[in-house]
């Protein structure tokens, strides 16, 4: 086997310039919160680490990650991430076809045996022996379980591959599951998310690539640096929340003053993501800017914890029935009960603040 | 005779094998399979009706607004719902700049990469053209995503995030634009649509929106030197491979119109065959699974009532796709589609020559980009932000509603029952459903099945470049078709 080349090397041999390079490592030690003193250890590492190939499979989905990554990032962070994995296997992307694809599969994963990052988007149908979803003839199942035989870390793109998703919905007709609950012997960092957010992706994979060690992940396997703190904790529009000021409907009156969207049943309260710091299409918004509440997609299972335009108060599971207009006499447990009270104590606080100033 | 399985496709949303049968150097016959099934219209069921509107874009992450917006029309429909001006505005602005992202991907991302291909390494234009639009090296897309990425900068603006994207509501929409946004947006599109005349057309956007003939195509071609854009590459490469004569399917073309209100579009709905426009009458549209992997094959199944259970029973099936028909006949949609059936003089022309086929497809796809920016600016200048952007309504306990809209690919339908409050029905037919549908019980082959006859298969090609030429010509989207 020939001396593999650096990252710093592919990305050259790309026609991406010095400048853009660093350019890139600023833009990522920002985006990975790591402070500007680590680009050039970012820079050092791709300078001087062989690269890592990267293999990307797609199971059961709508390619709604991919489209995320490529079509949604900032286009040099885009273009480094790309060349830099040279997504050796990914049937969206790939430059072969057919037959001479899946040739190159194989090469790679006997090649890289034991270092290669497999990315999976989407996740495998159990339902019918497998047939739901066939890849060059074959069961997706058989596909992922021989290629995550020989890598080093298995990558669950968005909420398919992390939780199952929309397809294993109830009454989830082709037995989808998540990559998890297959592969049992290596490491799994998810990246949940409806898509996951590109500037996440990004984040994920060029810590990986760079450090050559896994990400800090939570107690559900997501890495912390982006999945531990709600929605809520930093949106913009929690100052309406803590003031009681709430949307009653689209484009009413609260809507177009900014207003708090949980009576419309944004979720930002109970999911763990980084929307409201990093955003979308390039920082440009996110969906709670846009008017519309979250609705919760990094979340396990948010497919089948009630209407999305319930409000979280109404949701059964929760344990209550009030609603923000009510809340306070609100007894029961769980989140939406801390919500309630939270919203409540808020309030509260603000009348006792103003009856001060009086 | 001899029978090659052509597939995975590369850069084709979903997974897709064609079984070909060839022989004279010539494909004979073929079946389109898709291999994939993720079962939407049995997870819709028994859910609150305005959950439609978070799990239907999840079909597709390359065309989830139109998912949105079929869903949300089939909601309005059932609640006897309409749209303020500005809901229609922002719902033509946010659903067009998706349309138009897709159309020129499908060009650059994955058209034209088929023509970098060794295959064609002796071709006179070879050279200019594997440094365009050699996949993941090429000149081009270091231009166009970068232009994309801004664009789409007016969903993120509009719609919160892309894919998936949520504020798209019956009524209108969530988000209401406000004066310092409006300025925005038009720098948003000016920005792309300087993209596209200098790199994509080579001229402005009114002109190609206003060429009338095939004849004016081409003196519009020779005006400048071929490798002076990027249209007149393809045009070159069409000319010198006679791509015109490649990939003719039924030349019956069915449009759902497009843009602006359902009963009033900018560009009208109905079929068009052998020169005769009929209007669109959705009682004809019947969906067969004879060819399919579903149960219930004896008989075709309106929309309405359909059903989607599957089987792997079916001994004749070879495909989870259904196979949709218009009054029993196969149809094609797509951007080709749509400006025939609105009457757009060069489409209407250059099918009236040749039918529809590989040229004809791509050209009109760059000449929809060429009209609906245009029209984008218009629209977003007629937003009111003082005005109302969503009205609202109840759904009744008992309903009906059909959601009809143009994806990038082609007439989208949603058909939504609801019964006590609850989804007790909901039926999908996506554009890729109607183009790439096995065949019927009068065992009349899907329109690429028929697009593909004919073409021809060099010696030892497993996956015959001509073939890749077909299926991507209609741009497929296989996600969609089997939801």
């Amino acid at each position: 086997m020939s001396q593999l080349e650096t990252f710093y090397e592919v990305m050259r041999r790309q026609g991406i310039t010095r400048r853009s390079f660093l350019k890139y490592c600023s833009l990522t030690a920002a985006a990975l919160g790591l402070g500007p003193a680590f680009a050039p250890r970012i820079a050092n590492a791709m300078e001087t680490k062989e690269r890592t190939p990267v293999l990307w499979l797609h199971g059961l989905e709508c390619t709604c990650c991919s489209e995320s990554f490529i079509r949604s990032a900032h286009p040099l962070v885009k273009d480094v991430v790309l060349s830099m994995i040279s997504l050796d296997y990914d049937d969206t992307l790939m430059a072969s076809a057919g037959h001479q694809a899946e040739a190159i599969l194989e090469e790679t994963m006997q090649k890289y045996k034991g270092k290669y990052i497999l990315a999976v988007e989407g996740n495998p149908p159990l339902n019918e022996d497998g047939m739901f979803c066939i890849v060059g003839g074959k069961p997706f199942l058989d596909q992922l379980k021989h290629a995550a035989k020989d890598a080093a870390a298995i990558i669950a793109w968005g909420s398919c591959a992390s939780w199952g998703c929309v397809q294993a919905a109830r009454p989830n007709p082709t037995q989808a599951v998540p990559i998890h609950k297959v592969i049992k012997d290596k490491p799994i960092i998810k990246v949940p998310g409806c898509p996951p957010i590109a500037e996440v992706m990004t984040g994920v994979i060029t810590y990986m690539l760079t450090f050559g060690k896994v990400p800090e992940l939570d107690r559900q396997g997501r890495p912390k640096m982006f999945y531990s703190q709600r929605i809520h904790d930093k949106c913009y529009r929690r100052p309406h929340f803590d003031a009681g000021q709430f949307v009653e409907q689209w484009d009413d009156e609260g809507a177009r003053k900014g207003y708090c969207l949980y009576k419309v049943g944004c979720k930002g309260p109970t999911t763990y993501n980084a929307c409201s710091t990093v955003r979308w299409n390039e920082g440009t918004s996110f969906p709670i800017q846009a008017g519309h509440g979250c609705i919760g997609c990094s979340e396990d299972g948010f497919w089948d914890k009630g209407s999305f335009y319930d409000r979280l108060t109404d949701i059964n599971q929760f344990g209550i029935e009030s609603n923000a207009d009510e809340v306070g006499t609100a007894v029961a447990g769980g989140v939406g009960a801390a919500i309630a009270a939270h919203a409540a104590v808020s309030a509260v606080k603000r009348a006792q603040h103003k009856g001060e100033q009086e | 005779m001899s029978r090659i399985i052509a597939g995975p496709f590369n850069r084709v949303e979903g997974d897709l094998e064609i079984t070909l049968e060839t022989g004279e150097d010539k494909v004979q016959r073929a079946e389109v399979n898709s291999p994939l099934y993720r079962g939407f219209e049995r997870i819709l069921l028994g859910h609150k009706p305005m959950d439609a509107l978070v799990y239907t874009p999840r079909i597709c992450g390359i065309c989830s607004v139109t998912q949105s917006v079929a869903s949300a029309r089939a909601l309005a429909d059932a609640m006897g719902l309409s749209m303020p001006k500005n809901g229609e505005l922002c719902t033509n602005l946010v659903l067009a700049s998706e349309n138009i992202t897709d159309l020129i991907t499908h060009f650059y991302l994955f058209f034209m990469p088929d023509f970098a291909r060794d295959t064609y390494a002796g071709a006179s234009w070879f050279g200019d053209i594997q440094g365009r639009f050699k996949a993941t090296a090429g000149s081009a897309a270091t231009q166009m995503l970068p232009a994309r990425a801004d664009f789409l900068h007016l969903m993120g603006l509009m719609a919160g995030k892309w894919p998936h994207t949520l504020s798209l509501q019956p009524g209108g929409v969530a988000k209401a634009i406000e004066p310092k946004e409006r300025m925005r947006l038009l720098a948003i599109v000016a920005g792309f649509k300087r993209f596209l005349e200098s790199t994509l057309f080579g001229d402005s956007l009114t002109t190609i929106s206003q060429l009338k003939s095939e004849a004016e195509l081409w003196q519009w071609y020779q005006q400048k030197p071929w490798h002076s854009s990027d249209f007149r590459r393809f045009l070159h490469v069409a000319e010198v491979q006679q791509l015109h004569q490649l990939g003719r399917a039924t030349d019956h073309f069915l449009s759902f119109g497009a843009y602006g209100a359902f009963d009033e579009p900018m560009w009208a709905a109905g079929s068009y065959r052998d020169g005769q426009t009929s209007p669109l009458d959705i009682s004809r549209i019947a969906e067969d699974h004879s060819h399919s992997w579903m149960s219930d094959s004896d008989h075709p199944h309106p929309p309405a009532q359909g059903i989607t259970q599957p089987t792997l029973d079916n001994e004749a099936g070879y495909s989870w796709c259904k196979a949709p028909r218009l009054g029993q006949e196969v149809v094609e949609v797509g951007p080709l589609a749509r400006q025939v059936v609105n009457g757009h003089p060069l489409m209407r022309d250059m099918i009236s020559r040749h039918g529809g086929n590989v040229l004809s497809r791509v050209v009109a796809r760059l000449l929809e980009v060429a009209i609906v920016v245009g029209q984008m600016e218009q629209w977003i200048k007629q937003i009111d932000p003082r005005a109302p952007f969503c009205n609202h309504g109840e759904m009744p306990a008992e309903a009906s509603g059909v959601g009809l809209v143009e994806a990038a690919r082609g007439a989208l339908g949603h058909w939504l029952e609801v019964k006590n409050g609850k989804i007790s029905n909901y039926q999908i037919i996506a554009p890729t459903s109607w183009n790439f549908s096995p065949r019927d019980k009068n065992e009349q082959p899907g329109a690429l099945e028929q697009a593909v006859v004919g073409a021809p298969v060099m010696n030892g090609e497993k996956t015959p470049v001509s073939v890749q030429h077909i299926v991507r010509s209609f741009d497929p989207c296989m996600a969609c078709t089997v939801h």
